[in-house]
């Protein structure tokens, strides 16, 4: 399973100069800067670097793009406990718990909390990356549309029905968000629900949808408010808090670790990555809970599984990238790049020829994950200031990042309207009860699992029963049953216990 | 607002959504009935719809149909005004430019939610606008719309 020749070799590579290093600390810093503001993404921050990677060597270049990675999936967490915007899809479901604990507050502690969560996260995923690189690009390749269809309905149910007792809403905004997530051309070349519009037909710009959603919308909800935390005291910067935080965050291993897992393997299939794993972990921390409507509302626990599972995805995602040569997202995308501009081809023959080379980058990530402690610390103080900043400026100042980074996107106007489109719809929804982030996941997936379904149609020739013949897919709807009809099954089965037991 | 008040607003929202619904799976099925193109759309449409009709259904045997049961935050009409700010400052980027358009959004803002420190207010909107304008214009490969600054 490992090679430990090439574990030496790796090593050599590493510290036989220290110019790979060089680039590690500006890369954390550029993914801090850019997961934090809402709007610029890890994956832009990557693009916008990568010429520079032309003037190193392969591995300096990896080392520099990983930096990246690492410190944007930590920095994205930010906005999403200061100001429920998640820098990126993958911190959705840390905002779930974080912006609640920033209300109440505990920003510091939430800061603390998803910043450890992040470290040991990301330390955990390459660490499982380096036993587990060789069996697990076996096991990516196994998996099929129909089981990414499930894996996709599974989450989308999941996430619907996380408001208990607003399910058949939130199953609707889901759904619909699935719908709105088809609109433009298929795989076919059919252009749907486009209104003729040419700026639609690569479908709804998603990112820009997501702002709109979740940052516009929110601010809306909170433009008659002073500050985001009411109470003066509460807003303090306290760097003891930031380490109550720490210890919090370690006092759910179990959270962590099935965090990490669901991380690694769901940040392993191409295409769903973090953006789907955060979501994953959190509801199955939320679903084994012993106290599951506490979540929501300032659980620290929500934090530890939304960025424990984030955070790992990133060598989930760098396994099928090194294993298969396949990117599983945008800042895996601008990687190949990066390999294409080195001459390299990532793939099986890439892992057994260049062996030293991937444990070399799965080594400097483990160095990674403490500079990262070290530099998030130096960071935290400086942008947990922005609780103390009124509502009044802090409201029209995210609106027009939001409003930027969304032309940033887009290169043109469709950016920018698309943020205002879903922002009111996001603030009606929000408004009447509606889940948001179904609707958002929904818009997030909708594509991919139209193009997963219309796979299996093609590859079972329209047979249903070839689902018959999926164990792994079965298993996965099973799942989905279980989790939206298990509750009413186990209190049915309580129900007939209990007569029969007075 | 109480929790029980009569509100069209709900079921406004769940009549768009369904609406939205019933006229992209028309659309789609206008652009081709093939079964690879309704492959997802049609089952997923039909239980939006199902949804839909099961949430009247069972509102209207509550006899809550008209009342809102449960809302986040503010009455629509106090947020109004700001989105109304957001959709004029969206809408007039490309005629008024990145830079001033930004900064007279932060002016309108900070005016509507009762900034009266008038250096402050403008020295903000001035600085913040035609800094972030300038920022993004020169980070982004595209070209930005700008009145004052260079685009």
């Amino acid at each position: 399973m490992i090679d430990f020749v090439a574990v030496e070799q790796g090593l050599a590579l590493l510290f036989s100069s220290f110019s790979p290093w060089m680039v590690v600390v500006p890369g954390i810093i550029i993914g801090l800067i850019f997961g934090a503001t809402p709007g610029l993404q890890i994956s832009m921050a990557m693009a916008i670097f990568l010429p520079m990677t032309l003037y190193m060597d392969f591995v300096q270049a990896m080392l520099f793009l990983t930096a990246i990675f690492t410190g944007g999936s930590f920095g994205s967490g930010i906005p999403a406990i200061l100001m429920n915007i998640p820098g990126t899809s993958s911190a959705i479901a840390t905002a779930f718990d974080g912006y609640p604990m920033a209300r109440q507050g505990r920003h510091n502690q939430a800061l603390g909390v998803a910043l450890v969560s992040s470290v040991l996260g990301t330390l955990m995923g390459y660490l499982i990356l380096f036993v587990m690189i060789q069996p697990l690009s076996l096991m990516v390749l196994k998996l099929g549309p129909a089981e990414m269809f499930a894996v996709i309905l599974w989450g989308m149910t999941l996430i619907a029905s996380l408001k208990g007792e607003q399910v058949l809403k939130g199953l609707m905004a889901g759904f619909v968000g699935l719908l709105i997530g088809t609109i433009g051309f298929n795989e076919l070349g059919m252009a749907r629900g486009t209104l003729g519009q040419t700026y639609l037909l690569d479908g709804v710009p998603v990112i820009p949808a997501m702002m709109g959603m979740f940052a516009a919308s929110e601010l809306f909800k909170l433009a008659n408010k002073g500050f985001i935390v009411e109470s003066k005291a509460s807003r303090r910067v306290k760097l003891s808090e930031i380490f109550e935080g720490f210890k919090l965050a370690v006092r759910y291993p179990w959270v962590m670790i099935r965090g990490g897992l669901i991380g690694v393997f769901v940040g392993a299939v191409p295409g769903v990555g973090s953006s789907v794993s955060n979501l994953l972990s959190y509801v199955e921390t939320q679903r084994r809970d012993k106290d599951p409507s506490s979540f929501g509302k300032g659980n620290p626990k929500g934090v530890v599984a939304s960025e424990s599972a984030n955070s790992t995805s990133e060598a989930g995602s760098m396994a099928t990238l090194l294993a298969l040569g396949i990117p599983g997202g945008g800042a895996t995308a601008v990687m190949l790049a990066a390999f294409a501009m080195h001459n390299i081809t990532g793939g099986p023959q890439f892992i057994r020829q260049q062996t030293d080379v991937v444990y070399a980058i799965i080594f400097a990530n483990f160095a990674q994950v403490f500079l990262l402690l070290l530099i998030g610390l130096l960071f935290i103080p400086l942008l947990a200031n922005i609780i103390k900043v009124p509502m009044r400026y802090l409201i029209p100042s995210v609106l027009v990042l939001a409003v930027m980074g969304s032309f940033g996107l887009t290169g043109n106007m469709t950016g920018p309207v698309t943020v205002l489109v879903f922002a009111v719809f996001g603030w009606l929804l929000r408004h009447y009860g509606y889940s948001v982030p179904a609707a958002v996941i929904g818009m997030l997936l909708g594509a991919m699992a139209e193009k997963s379904l219309l796979h299996s149609y093609q590859i079972s020739g329209g047979d249903l029963s070839y689902v018959l013949e999926r164990p792994v897919t079965l298993l996965i709807l099973a799942l989905l049953l279980v989790s939206l009809f298990g509750k009413h099954l186990l209190g049915l089965v309580r129900g007939r216990k209990k007569p029969a037991g007075a | 607002m109480s929790a029980k008040q009569r509100d069209y607003g709900d079921l406004l929202v769940l009549m768009a959504l369904a609406g939205f619904t019933l006229w992209y799976l028309l659309d789609a099925i206008r652009v081709s009935s093939a079964v690879q193109n309704l492959l997802l759309i049609l089952p997923l449409s039909l239980v939006v719809l199902a949804i839909a009709a099961l949430e009247v259904g069972l509102r209207l045997k509550k006899g809550t149909l008209l009342i809102r049961e449960e809302s986040e935050g503010e009455p629509l009409h106090r947020t109004l005004p700001v989105v109304a700010l957001f959709a004029a400052y969206v809408l007039s980027l490309e005629t008024l430019g990145f830079d001033v358009a930004t900064v007279l959004f932060v002016a309108a803002f900070l005016v509507l939610k009762g900034e009266r420190h008038w250096p402050l207010l403008g020295g903000y909107s001035l600085v913040f606008g035609f800094g972030v304008a300038f920022f993004f214009a020169q980070m982004l490969p595209y070209p930005m719309h700008m009145l004052i600054l260079p685009g």
